[in-house]
């Protein structure tokens, strides 16, 4: 394709854009101006499915793909009717993975079915990737449909805090049969058209989701990532197009953010930025959304191909309807080179034994105890304390250390089912304590980030997230989905790879 | 003798000579060469002889010249092999390319601007074959491609909703689709052109392999080279060339949305059952009338679609049309559809899935064979009886265009 197509192309793919004619009520996709039935260009206005369910109307197995689709094998691509069959449209089934023998597509027909972002295709190593939501998974499959309800605006609050999250997890899965797992017993693997946009994508439209917020009102997005599928081009525009944040003009949106990088803490360090900017007087938005988000990359047969996952993990901060508010920031930064990824290179490198003492605990420990300190609170004033997990060891020593107990710590290590995710790890394990927290309990959240850096975050949980919580996917029932599908270890690596 | 007594027809034109090269593979051969020895064979094939420098203009019909075989100005090229100058002009209709072709030729002759045209269509798919897949794509629509659909795919959508729809879990509505390629196959054996020369199974198209479920590999047409031609005048003109003109007493386009999903049916083609509808009438007969039709059967579910989409057999019925006719066939030669005691024989030379489908020289190689039958000129592979009316039927993409065109050998004048 080129870059003037892939723009004009975007508009219709993120969102699933048809047009509707003002007078008859018609509907196109893709859209049109002219109306079939008014016989002329009529006013249309346009319609998206983005966050609607389609039926699947028929289909078929695609065993001998073109040469752009060979990357994912043999797949299903099926024509999804929306609308009450108003309108069709054709899209590839994701997340599935064919049966060698033939199959009764005919047994499909009549499934619900839900839009995902999703990469279709590249133009070669130097060129663009091309993404869109015609991708859909099976309703009765890994992931539930979720509606979109933009609720009323609840009360404000004295602090600003976090007003929605969601998690994104892919379905796939890889055991972790190796001693050096050092207690992550399986991971998360990426479909072969994921990556850590895509992700990005999936777990902001679930905080959306989960905040019931109109995105209108997110005027600032920050993408953490240490996989970013480009060197430079932000996932941030992207993120910022599907979800459409900021209010819309000419195509494009008023609001802003960049990618930023900072090994695994790209973007926790930005959640008090995030809360700053709410309650800046003239920012001029209502709501910040920071993501973390990454593929996690590690080389074949490192010691840390035994522990990645891949996944995503959105936060939206706001002062209306916070569900836990920010009390505590304590950032503590030190110039030490334990993991670290020079530019063009495909995997990071790493100090072996040097990132546990002088790296992470150094800096996760002396952030938690300063937090403990300066906000003179003690250990038994909290119900959880979540840390970055490279592993399940790590967090659960480094909580220890600062005078923490086992049931603290046990529910926010989710690292043992979903692997170490990166940017995502400490948000995914903190999203994990929401999950269950009652109103009135403090959490105490301590990010790390190679290179290196750690900041804690003390946060109480308020009322509010009882109302929110049957919008949201908790991690557990992710973790324990009965979806979920194994992959052996060269199909996770090819995976992998493909999104990295 | 009359295609029907008492009825009046005026042709748009008359069919004074066809020739076409084997389909295949065919390695040592440019494109543009194929389309010159079709050509020249339709030239030296007229009965009572034709001067090159007698054709006024020349239509072609190709899809992928551009694309696969990175050629350009057809007429330029054929200028060149013909050592002619006049007019020429190429049509660009996906798989229809050769009946869009055929159908302009056509208007040219009915318009009195030309005495006698040529007709061509060529295509050379196998020069670069790894890309073939996705080259055929630039006839669907580009959100199809994006969703990773092959041609193959969107027919095989098609199937898995016919199917779903008529079959009411009838395993006989599976064989009879699969029987179209046996027919066809069948109907090569004696076709020295054609592309596969050989008998298969209803087991052997159960058993190949699948390429986009519910199409297996021998429910398909192939991948192929080749061209034909045929040569076009005026009716009031053909017996200056031979003795045995066939005539043109409809010709046909209709076109719908390129997009399978934006479309009314997924289990009809529009653009066939309007422009069937419009040449029926054209020529005043029913499609009962018809002894013979070359049925673009790209896949088999598209014969199928199209015995439906014709009338000639009932909506969702085409299936139980076709497994007993082929169940009830006791001769060695040619298998007929049978409806109510009479017959319909369909691809007559092995259809596109035998006979071979370079996608371009379809629609003319479907007149070549009408025209070679209606005269008792198809040798061994000639049906054993008298027929005087035939259809040809192309369709493009999935269903974008499709022209019909029906043949008669003898006319009210």
């Amino acid at each position: 394709m080129s870059e003037p197509i892939t723009r004009r192309k975007i508009l219709v793919n993120y969102r699933i854009q048809a047009s509707r004619c003002a007078d008859c009520g018609r509907t196109y996709f893709p859209p049109k101006s002219l109306c079939n039935n008014e016989g002329r260009r009529s006013r249309m206005n346009f319609v998206d499915y983005f966050y609607d369910k389609g039926i699947l109307v028929s289909g078929s197995a695609i065993r001998k793909p073109t040469n752009k689709f060979l990357h994912v094998g043999s797949f299903m691509s099926a024509i999804v009717s929306f609308d009450d069959g108003e309108i069709r449209i054709p899209g590839r089934i994701t997340d599935y993975i064919l049966p060698e023998e033939e199959l009764d597509v005919t047994q499909f027909i009549g499934k619900g079915v839900i839009p995902r972002f999703r990469r279709l295709y590249t133009d070669g190593p130097q060129g663009l990737i091309y993404y869109s939501s015609l991708n859909f998974s099976f309703e009765d499959d890994y992931y539930p449909y979720q509606k979109y309800v933009k609720a009323k605006s609840s009360n404000r609050s004295e602090l600003p805090g976090i007003i929605g999250y969601g998690i994104y997890l892919p379905k796939f899965r890889i055991k972790s049969e190796d001693e050096s797992a050092l207690g992550v017993k399986e991971r998360t693997v990426p479909f072969v058209d994921e990556d850590a946009t895509t992700f990005a994508v999936e777990a902001g439209k679930r905080a959306l989701i989960h905040a019931g917020i109109d995105s209108r009102y997110v005027k600032k997005c920050f993408v953490g990532s240490e996989s970013a599928p480009y060197a430079v081009k932000p996932s941030m525009s992207t993120v910022c197009q599907v979800l459409q944040l900021g209010e819309e003009y000419d195509g494009g949106f008023f609001s802003g953010g960049i990618d930023s990088q900072f090994a695994c803490k790209a973007a926790t360090d930005l959640f008090i930025d995030a809360a700053a900017l709410v309650a800046y007087p003239t920012f001029g938005g209502e709501y910040v959304m920071v993501i973390g988000s990454d593929n996690s990359q590690a080389e074949r047969n490192d010691p840390l191909d035994f522990t990645v996952g891949a996944g995503a993990a959105a936060f939206i901060f706001g002062k209306r309807g916070v569900i836990a508010t920010l009390d505590y920031y304590v950032p503590y930064t030190s110039d030490t080179s334990d993991f670290y990824r020079r530019e063009g290179q495909k995997y990071p490198r790493h100090g072996g034994r040097f990132t546990g003492e002088p790296a992470y605990f150094k800096h996760v420990v002396t952030a938690m105890k300063t937090a403990l300190k300066l906000s003179g609170l003690t250990p038994k004033d909290f119900r959880f304390v979540v840390c970055h997990s490279p592993n399940a060891k790590f967090p659960y020593l480094a909580a220890l250390e600062a005078g923490f107990q086992k049931d603290q710590i046990e529910p926010g290590l989710v690292v043992r089912y979903v692997g170490n995710l990166y940017s995502g790890s400490s948000p995914a394990a903190l999203a994990a304590v929401l999950d269950i927290a009652d109103p009135g309990d403090r959490i105490l959240m301590t990010s790390y980030g190679s290179g290196a850096g750690s900041e804690s975050y003390i946060f109480t949980v308020k009322k509010e997230i009882e109302d929110k919580r049957e919008r949201s996917i908790p991690i557990r029932q992710q973790i324990e989905n009965s979806h979920k599908k194994y992959v052996d270890y060269n199909t996770y690596r090819k995976w992998k790879e493909i999104g990295a | 003798m009359s295609i029907k007594a008492g009825w009046k027809v005026k042709p748009h034109a008359a069919i004074i000579g066809a020739g076409r090269t084997a389909f295949g593979e065919q390695w040592y051969k440019d494109p543009e060469k194929l389309m010159m020895d079709a050509g020249v064979s339709a030239v030296e094939s007229v009965d009572l002889g034709l001067g090159r420098r007698d054709i006024q203009a020349c239509y072609f019909g190709s899809f992928l010249y551009q694309t696969t075989n990175k050629l350009g100005l057809v007429s330029g090229h054929m200028a060149r092999e013909l050592g002619i100058n006049i007019p020429m002009n190429t049509t660009e209709a996906a798989c229809a390319s050769g009946g869009s072709a055929f159908y302009n030729a056509c208007i040219a002759i009915k318009s009195g601007m030309y005495d006698v045209v040529l007709v061509g269509g060529f295509e050379k798919m196998t020069d670069r074959s790894s890309k073939i897949i996705d080259d055929l794509m630039f006839a669907a629509d580009p959100y199809e491609f994006d969703s990773g659909f092959t041609f193959p795919g969107l027919y095989a959508s098609m199937m898995a909703r016919y199917i779903h729809d008529y079959s009411f879990g009838d395993q006989r509505c599976i064989e009879a689709l699969a029987q179209i390629a046996c027919k066809n196959h069948h109907h090569a054996v004696n076709n020295e052109y054609a592309q596969y020369r050989r008998d298969i199974t209803v087991q052997d198209v159960l058993k190949s392999t699948l390429i986009a479920d519910p199409i297996r590999l021998l429910h398909c047409s192939p991948v192929s080279d080749g061209a034909a031609a045929v040569i076009l005048t005026k009716p009031e003109l053909a017996k200056k060339y031979t003795d045995t003109p066939i005539y043109v007493i409809a010709s046909q386009q209709a076109t719908d949305d390129i997009s399978l999903y934006t479309r009314e049916s997924m289990t009809g083609i529009k653009a066939t059952r309007l422009a069937v509808g419009k040449a029926l009438r054209e020529a005043g007969i029913s499609i009962e009338d018809i002894e013979i039709a070359e049925v673009h059967d790209c896949f088999t579910i598209e014969e199928a679609m199209f015995l439906e989409d014709s009338g000639y057999y009932e909506n969702g019925k085409a299936w139980e049309g076709i497994y007993e006719s082929y169940e009830s066939f006791k001769g060695s030669k040619h298998i007929p559809y049978i409806k109510n005691g009479k017959e319909l024989i369909v691809n007559s030379g092995g259809g596109l899935k035998a006979d071979g489908h370079p996608v371009g020289a379809t629609g003319i190689r479907q007149i070549h064979e009408c025209f070679t039958q209606l005269r008792g000129k198809a040798g061994k592979n000639q049906i054993d009886k008298d027929l005087n009316l035939a259809l040809c039927h192309n369709i493009g993409g999935t269903g974008g265009i499709a022209t019909v065109h029906i043949l008669a050998r003898d006319i009210h004048e």
